[in-house]
């Protein structure tokens, strides 16, 4: 009854999800994304890594351009998280993971997928709307994807600074943890949190612009320029909106921050429009690479028992590389000038900052863990002799395996670009870190054109929709 | 005494199996029954906005005097799905519509279907099967004098405790010649979900 509710797969006890996974990823690298989805490890419903699972199914589908297969398996994540959410407020299936995940490890408790893997499965959801042409359905999953943002928002401070609370009275004090556990400062880069995602408000603002919404997609434009001021695509989109909706207060805010170019452009940019040359859009939204998957790394922690007597314990934690790849970007000339793709998100980023402000709670279980896992180890021993402790002691240290479960099929670093072309039929060629690339597009008037461009390792593809 | 303690236990452990073995049952239940499996819009959110409106509709003193010496005819343009979750619109303007052409009053044209008739009416012009004389002809139709259009917006919010949502449901009569707007109303839904203690 108990492992028909909650059950955990034998091989997710003794192996890390990243070693799982390896497989998946050196497929997705070459893309060949049917090969990879065939070896994504197979979960069934009531395992605690089935979401996880159709995350990573759902993310290779859209790359395979299997559309429609690919929305389906993000909507039951979605129906997951909702009932995660709606559950009783004491679940007691939660506490026989628990309990589970006490004697063995972490990953013998239900995943429970972070706000910004949230936020990147309805954009990808309201992208396979939209390949549909449902724009009424893309915008759903827009407003889905706002709604997490502000539940994050205002779920985050309190819970950071709680769980650091309870760590610090487990007798692991913030300062040793810091100490000991490998530094991922350089990965995190300027990100102040793990959930907001400007890429997501990006979006959200060019598909309200498509459906002629322009105030709902000021709004979202101001949101991704608080997160990302530099990206001067975005820059000049609220520069742009803000001239058309009349915001004469921010006109004047962003009169001083933006440079001259941006300023002084739009201005012509209205002088255009009493003298009207047809043009409509370009945007581009550039995928790049694949996000880390988390490392297993070994740390030994000063830790004060209940007696008060201080002892050094062995804790399996999981990290992430302390290191950033570099990407160019994408850029093109047309018509003598040049162009440049800036970041609007950097996944790596968010999942290494979030991994960060989870860690307290991560080593606070362990913890918990490591005082069971030796009292039983004890009572082994004293009842089955030197056998019953050998045995106890090989599988106290076969089952220490960190939770390196994450979406693990996310691209690393998103970029985007703006251009305005003349209404038709349009060729350009495109450079993707280092590759060349045709692109073939057709630009109506006044509307926006969306190509999403997918770099893997020497892998691109394109996909445009009218919008 | 050991027989019947044998037969409590085989009757015990017959009634835990057949506890634990859940069959499926089919059951007829009534369509207009309150359905409150979960918080999402449902099939009571949808006759209840529809039956709204219309009721509004019809007894509104403007559509009286439209209605007063003619029927009107009116097309319904799509409702704008502008909440978090994936409703089908359509039915809703199909329970309104309806409604509105069962009371009598009002008279419809389908503008999903334009593309059939079309096909219909070339298939009797030009396929040679029909007869000429009775081919319906092409440029009869009469044109709608009145729009019937709408948003559905909705607001979420939720905490540890419980999720409520808001739904408004605006709908809007407009003369087409004019561009008046002759009639409107809106009707709002409240659902609150909360949470419970314990469960499996």
């Amino acid at each position: 009854m108990l492992t028909a509710c909650a059950s955990t797969s034998f091989s997710d006890l003794f192996s890390n999800y990243n070693k799982q996974m390896h497989g998946v990823k050196s497929a997705q690298q070459r893309g060949n994304f049917e090969q990879a989805l065939t070896l994504i490890p197979q979960r069934d419903k009531g395992n605690v890594s089935y979401s996880l699972s159709l995350l990573e199914k759902g993310r290779l589908e859209y790359l395979a351009n299997q559309h429609e297969l690919s929305k389906q398996d993000f909507e039951l994540v979605y129906k997951q998280v909702q009932q995660a959410e709606q559950a009783a407020k004491v679940q007691l299936s939660r506490g026989v993971e628990n309990v589970a995940a006490v004697v063995s490890n972490d990953n013998a408790i239900r995943y429970d997928i972070p706000y910004y893997e949230q936020s990147m499965l309805h954009s990808y959801q309201a992208l396979n709307y939209l390949s549909q042409n449902d724009l009424s359905g893309a915008l759903v999953e827009i407003r889905r994807a706002n709604l997490v943002q502000n539940k994050a928002l205002k779920a985050n401070q309190q819970a950071i600074f709680d769980s650091q609370k309870k760590m610090a009275r487990k007798g692991v004090s913030p300062e040793s943890l810091a100490s000991k556990y490998p530094s991922m400062n350089t990965a995190i880069g300027e990100v102040k949190n793990g959930f907001q995602n400007a890429y997501t408000f990006y979006l959200s603002g060019v598909l309200y612009e498509a459906a002629g919404q322009a105030n709902d997609a000021y709004i979202d434009y101001k949101k991704a320029l608080e997160i990302y001021p530099h990206n001067v695509t975005v820059q000049q989109d609220v520069w742009r909106l803000a001239n058309v909706l009349g915001m004469d207060n921010d006109i004047q805010l962003f009169k001083k921050r933006f440079s001259q170019d941006i300023a002084k452009g739009n201005s012509q940019g209205s002088a255009n429009k009493q003298s009207p040359a047809a043009s409509g859009q370009l945007v581009v939204l550039v995928e790049q690479g694949i996000i880390n998957s988390k490392q297993e790394v070994s740390i030994h922690l000063p830790i004060f028992t209940s007696h008060g007597d201080m002892r050094f314990y062995s804790l399996a934690l999981p990290s992430y590389q302390n290191r950033l790849r570099q990407y160019s970007g994408l850029s093109l000339s047309y018509q003598g000038k040049h162009y440049q793709s800036q970041e609007i998100v950097r996944l790596q980023s968010l999942a290494a900052k979030q991994l960060q402000d989870e860690m307290p709670v991560i080593v606070t279980r362990q913890v918990v863990r490591i005082i069971a896992k030796e009292e039983i180890r004890k009572q082994i021993s004293r009842k089955g002799g030197d056998i019953g402790n050998i045995l106890a002691a090989l599988y106290n240290v076969a089952s220490e395996k960190a939770d390196t479960r994450s979406w693990s099929t996310l691209p690393d670093s998103i970029h985007i670009l703006r251009l305005d072309f003349a209404p038709g039929k349009h060729e350009v060629e495109m450079n993707i870190n280092g590759n060349k690339r045709t692109v073939n597009f057709e630009i109506f008037e006044d509307r926006q054109t969306l190509v999403k461009l997918t770099a893997i390792g020497n892998y691109t593809h394109y996909q445009s929709l009218n919008l | 005494m050991k027989k019947l303690i044998m037969i409590t236990s085989v009757a015990l452990t017959l009634t835990l199996v057949a506890g634990c073995t859940n069959k499926s049952v089919v059951r007829y239940g009534d369509a207009t029954e309150v359905e409150t499996t979960d918080i999402s819009f449902g099939s009571t959110d949808l006759q209840k906005v529809a039956g709204q409106m219309t009721d509004s509709l019809l007894l509104s003193p403007v559509v009286g005097t439209l209605t007063a010496n003619s029927r009107p005819i009116m097309f319904v343009e799509s409702i704008k799905n502008k909440t978090s979750e994936h409703i089908d619109t359509e039915s809703i303007t199909d329970s309104i519509s309806t409604k509105l052409l069962r009371s009598g009053k009002f008279r419809f044209v389908d503008m999903s279907r334009v593309e059939a008739a079309r096909k219909q009416l070339d298939y009797q012009q030009n396929s040679g099967m029909v007869d000429t004389a009775k081919a319906m002809q092409f440029g009869k139709q009469v044109g709608a004098q009145y729009m019937l259009y709408g948003n559905l917006a909705s607001i979420v919010k939720s905490n540890k405790d419980q999720t409520d949502v808001y739904y408004k449901f605006t709908l809007r009569l407009m003369d087409l010649e004019s561009g008046l707007v002759e009639w409107a109303d809106e009707t709002e839904i409240r659902k609150t979900k909360g949470k419970e203690f314990v469960s499996w």
